[in-house]
């Protein structure tokens, strides 16, 4: 497989999330770019290695392509009439700013459980009390990243 | 457990003391939209293929966030 296919695959993926809110699986790139199911594990493989998205441990699913989850998670981002689950706090907004959409995010609070709504719009976020805080340095981000 | 929203500084607060850990970087909701326009607006384009630490360290730089927390290495 060259160089470019990896991308385009990459992108597929990207543009498949935005679309349906879920990634494609294997067998889908496999049919969609005419590969056997060997190099579309290959290629979800080697796209995973180049952190260009996250497979689920011990599986060939992808569990996140930033700032997109696979999986139901507390932060829920309601845009382009869909409904996305981002992996943290900062991919709540990653997703409007992603779709270049306006979007209303439903999120836990941390420690109290209670929910926070905030709304973008126009390419604006809300005003709003909450806050982020990040725990980890950037330079351990990518140590264990469904910790981060 | 690494980015995580609370209601307040109060509740924030809180949170560190009950699980025992050092407060990391904070920002508020206007911030933190300024770092997700730049760092994910083109992530749905092909042209993407992910970032070096010094253009990621540029980012970092641009909107302000010098310390050593966002520091890449």
């Amino acid at each position: 497989m060259d160089e470019s296919q990896f991308w385009d695959i990459r992108a597929f993926v990207y543009q498949h999330f935005a679309e349906t809110t879920r990634p494609p699986r294997v067998d889908e790139i496999a049919s969609r770019f005419n590969l056997t199911h060997e190099q579309a594990v290959s290629a979800y493989e080697e796209l995973h290695q180049r952190h260009a998205f996250f497979l689920q441990p011990g599986t060939h699913d992808i569990l996140m392509a930033n700032p997109f989850s696979a999986v139901e998670t507390s932060f829920k981002v309601h845009a382009s009439n869909k409904t996305y689950f981002a992996n943290c706090a900062w991919d709540s907004l990653g997703i409007p700013a992603a779709l270049h959409a306006d979007a209303e995010i439903e999120a836990a609070c941390a420690q109290t459980g209670g929910t926070i709504r905030l709304s973008v719009t126009g390419q604006q976020v809300q005003s709003s009390d909450a806050l982020v805080h990040f725990l980890i340095p950037f330079k351990n981000w990518y140590n264990d990243l469904t910790h981060t | 457990m690494n980015m995580l929203f609370f209601q307040s500084e109060e509740v924030l607060n809180n949170w560190l003391t009950s699980n025992h850990v050092e407060r990391g970087a904070v920002m508020t909701m206007p911030q933190l939209w300024e770092l997700s326009q730049r760092w994910y607006h083109n992530r749905l384009s092909p042209e993407f293929h992910g970032r070096t630490a010094e253009q990621v360290q540029q980012i970092f730089r641009e909107l302000g966030l010098t310390s050593e927390f966002w520091q890449a290495s």
